[in-house]
């Protein structure tokens, strides 16, 4: 099997052509209080108050920058529990019980067209600061900080590639509202006063192309705006490998694609800066899928963030009885995190969740085939750095630059042996840091 | 909804494997893609090309069944018929001795086959820890073996016309540049091998190569190699030729006589013993030709496959090194091969008009 290979089964036929259920009204929600870049927090907020929906409770301080909470939902606030994150650790979570009134709170409000168009660089990043938008790919960078850039910026892209295997929310956002999308896109654009906008998507991905090249010529043909499809292999949603074969612009190792120009967001971010600079919403809500060969009935849903993930399996009619043990994993199944329990919640950056039966791989011994090396996306030698893990050299994974690794996972994906060469490969980046 | 709730267990990512992708199916395929060659064999040479081949693969066998359970006694487990280690699942064992039986002169003794078949896998897998961990190819180990230890006792014999201990390259050896080969063993017969003598499995070009399209499609082995080991010995051939004003056949003959098809395509492929990156497999594909060939007319062995395999073997971990290797080509690197490639051309050149 010495080849190279990132073609890699996407199982996105379980959800991608089922309509978008919308479950919008849990019973509770739970907002985190602390998240991987934020330790600390201030609340505004006690238990038994009331808070309208998009109300400021709490601000969450990270190392550099400070990110306001906002209520998901209208209700009364509970109590301050431990819920597990996307990290691996229990964080505060606060609860708010829902009254089922949808009150809105009174700063969410229309913001006018004039007023936008006289929007500028410095306005637009204060509403995404007061608005805690960040990278709703799963980064969970502050998006306002990517906005400040002080660069010359020549191209936007709205990376909505999504090659993970599984998931298809982005590509439910677009059919469904692909006008905020090119929207969100609108702005930003303006911000940086940017003449090129670009949206990525995957080549095998039609119904996208003709969504959006469609509503672009209606209604945005002043906009100069670019539907590129790109190859349909794994990681092609990697942000460098987007650029590099959309724009043909290579960013190498460790520097930031701001200083070549170029700029890129996700799908949800730029959906989600629409929604606050034209409706002053923060993130509330998002699309997030729930799939896996575990679970009785695959769905997208569009949910509140705060949302159980425990409720939504239930929603989806739980988990199939066939299987003793399954996986519950929080982002796609190529680099998504593996949780001990499904009692999580939705937060911003989660784009799904996948539950999967658990298949035992038996482990050969590495035969050397090449196949990871071959198909390394960041051109590594995974099977080298293993061997260096294994006899613990340091100097030979800094040589073999482990550090630049993306965990995109395809060399455990591809491996003849099947062995987990990610792990080591991260091991390896753990000890050289 | 959920009446009995499954397990949730926690795991590193990813969480999907790509399917049709193990090991012992590489390892099967050779052995599949070997079966036209190795009926032949029994065809052209009837019952003792049998024995051969069922004596080699059953001495690699038991010899790595027996270590592996006095391994396991050693380390104080209690005894178990199937062993845990042993590899006749993943086929490495069997392709290795296959492998081997086919490299074999028709007249070799079995007790020959089998002792040179244990020594082999002993020596060059088993001792350095197994499956993965060999830097020999060990059915070129056990050949080598036969060849140092048992060479008047493994010879040759034509399955045509009785000739014993001449295969079509120790005629060439005689006599360096002579057409005269060609009214022994023409072309066709050489990449057909009707009438051919040598190795029992070695001398259908025609099979050894449709075992390697097999291969090829079903990507259990790099083709690079095979490519650049035949192309090279052909390119040099073809400039011996022109020197020499030799026809188009003589490198022709360089490719479809002797081992080269059974060396390039299965054991130089091996990929435990063969470098991991891209054009570290082009280098070594390209150097194990240079050997080769380099054998075949300046030295005193007819045949230069086996020996130019276990010679690049030893450099595989300089390639590999990971201060000098990278997986991709860059322009620099290809300058330096490309120079490489002529300046060997220019070596061979120079050594022919002096040894002619």
């Amino acid at each position: 099997m010495i080849k190279k290979s990132r073609k890699v089964r996407d199982y996105k036929e379980l959800t991608r052509a089922l309509p978008t259920q919308t479950y919008l009204d849990p019973e509770t929600v739970y907002i985190h209080l602390q998240n991987g870049r934020c330790k600390t927090y201030d609340l505004y907020v006690d238990e038994g108050d009331h808070v309208d929906f998009g109300e400021v409770i709490g601000v969450r301080h990270g190392g550099f920058f400070e990110q306001p909470i906002h209520a998901t939902i209208s209700g009364t606030i509970g109590k301050i529990g431990k819920k597990l994150h996307r990290t691996g650790r229990k964080v505060d979570c606060i609860e708010i019980k829902n009254d089922f009134k949808n009150t809105y709170h009174k700063t969410i409000t229309d913001r006018p067209d004039h007023v936008i168009d006289k929007l500028d660089q410095d306005d637009m990043v204060e509403i995404l600061k007061q608005k805690a938008l960040v990278g709703l790919g799963g980064s969970g960078f502050p998006s306002y900080i990517k906005l400040a850039t002080k660069e010359t910026i020549n191209h936007v892209v709205v990376n909505a590639v999504e090659c993970e295997p599984y998931l298809s929310s982005d590509y439910r956002l677009i059919l469904d509202r692909p006008e905020e999308v090119i929207m969100g896109l609108k702005y930003v654009m303006q911000a940086l006063n940017c003449e090129h906008g670009m949206i990525a998507i995957k080549a095998d991905k039609n119904p996208l192309y003709e969504v959006l090249t469609q509503v672009i010529e209606r209604r945005y043909s002043d906009l100069n705006i670019e539907v590129v499809r790109l190859g349909n292999y794994y990681p092609q949603g990697w942000e460098i490998e987007v650029f590099k074969n959309a724009l043909g612009i290579e960013v190498p190792h460790g520097e930031l694609p701001m200083s070549y120009g170029v700029l890129g967001f996700n799908v949800s971010t730029t959906a989600g800066i629409y929604n606050a600079v034209k409706h002053n919403l923060p993130v509330v809500e998002r699309y997030f899928t729930l799939t896996g060969d575990a679970i009785n009935y695959p769905q997208n849903y569009r949910v509140r963030v705060g949302t159980s993930i425990q409720d939504l399996i239930r929603q989806s009619d739980g988990y199939k009885e066939d299987f003793d043990e399954v996986l519950v994993v929080m982002g796609g199944p190529m680099m998504g995190v593996s949780t001990v329990s499904d009692d999580v919640i939705v937060s911003k950056t989660t784009t799904s969740v996948i539950v999967l039966k658990n298949t035992e791989y038996k482990e050969e011994p590495c035969v050397r085939c090449g196949s990871c090396v071959y198909s390394c996306p960041a051109h590594l030698e995974p099977v080298q750095i293993m061997n260096a893990v294994k006899r613990n050299d340091k100097d030979q994974m800094k040589s073999l630059h482990a550090d630049r690794c993306i965990e995109c996972g395809l060399c455990a994906y591809v491996c003849t042996s099947k062995i987990h060469v990610t792990d080591y490969v991260r091991k390896a980046k753990r000890l050289i840091r | 909804m959920t009446n009995t709730m499954p397990k949730i267990i926690r795991k590193t990512s990813p969480y999907l494997r790509r399917p049709n992708a193990n090991a012992p199916r590489m390892m099967r395929d050779v052995t599949i893609a070997l079966l036209p060659a190795t009926f032949f064999a029994i065809y052209s040479f009837g019952l003792p090309a049998l024995w051969i081949i069922l004596t080699s693969i059953v001495s690699m066998l038991v010899t790595e069944y027996v270590f592996y359970q006095i391994q396991d006694l050693l380390q104080g487990e209690s005894f178990k018929v199937i062993n845990k280690q042993f590899s006749l699942y993943n086929f490495s064992a069997v392709t290795s001795g296959l492998i081997y039986g086919l490299t074999l002169p028709d007249q070799t003794p079995l007790w020959v086959v089998a002792l040179s078949g244990v020594l082999g896998i002993l020596l060059a897998k088993l001792l350095f820890g197994g499956m993965g961990q060999n830097i020999f190819n060990p059915a070129a180990v056990a050949r080598v073996l036969v060849v140092v230890n048992f060479a008047t006792l493994a010879t040759y014999q034509t399955n045509i016309d009785g000739v014993a201990g001449a295969t079509a390259l120790s005629m060439n050896n005689a006599d360096l540049f002579s057409a005269d080969v060609l009214n022994h063993y023409p072309i066709m017969d050489l990449f057909t091998g009707i009438g051919i003598p040598g190795s029992i499995g070695e001398t259908s070009a025609l099979l050894l190569l449709l075992g390697g399209g097999y291969l090829a499609v079903r990507t259990s082995f790099e083709i690079r190699i095979p490519l650049m080991y035949i192309g090279t010995v052909f390119v040099l051939a073809l400039a011996v030729a022109i020197q020499q004003g030799l026809g188009l056949w003589y490198p022709l003959y360089h490719i479809f006589s002797g081992g080269l098809m059974l060396g390039a395509i299965y054991m130089a492929t091996d990929p435990i013993t063969s470098p991991i990156t891209k054009p570290a497999r082009v280098y070594y594909g390209f150097a194990l030709g240079v050997i080769t060939f380099i054998i075949r007319i300046f030295g005193a062995l007819p045949e230069g496959v086996v020996f130019s395999i276990l010679i690049m073997n030893m450099f595989v971990t300089s390639f590999d090194y990971y201060k000098v290797t990278h997986p991709r080509f860059n322009r620099k690197r290809s300058l330096i091969f490309i120079a490489i490639i002529i300046l060997s051309i220019v070596v061979t050149l120079v050594g022919v008009s002096y040894a002619g």
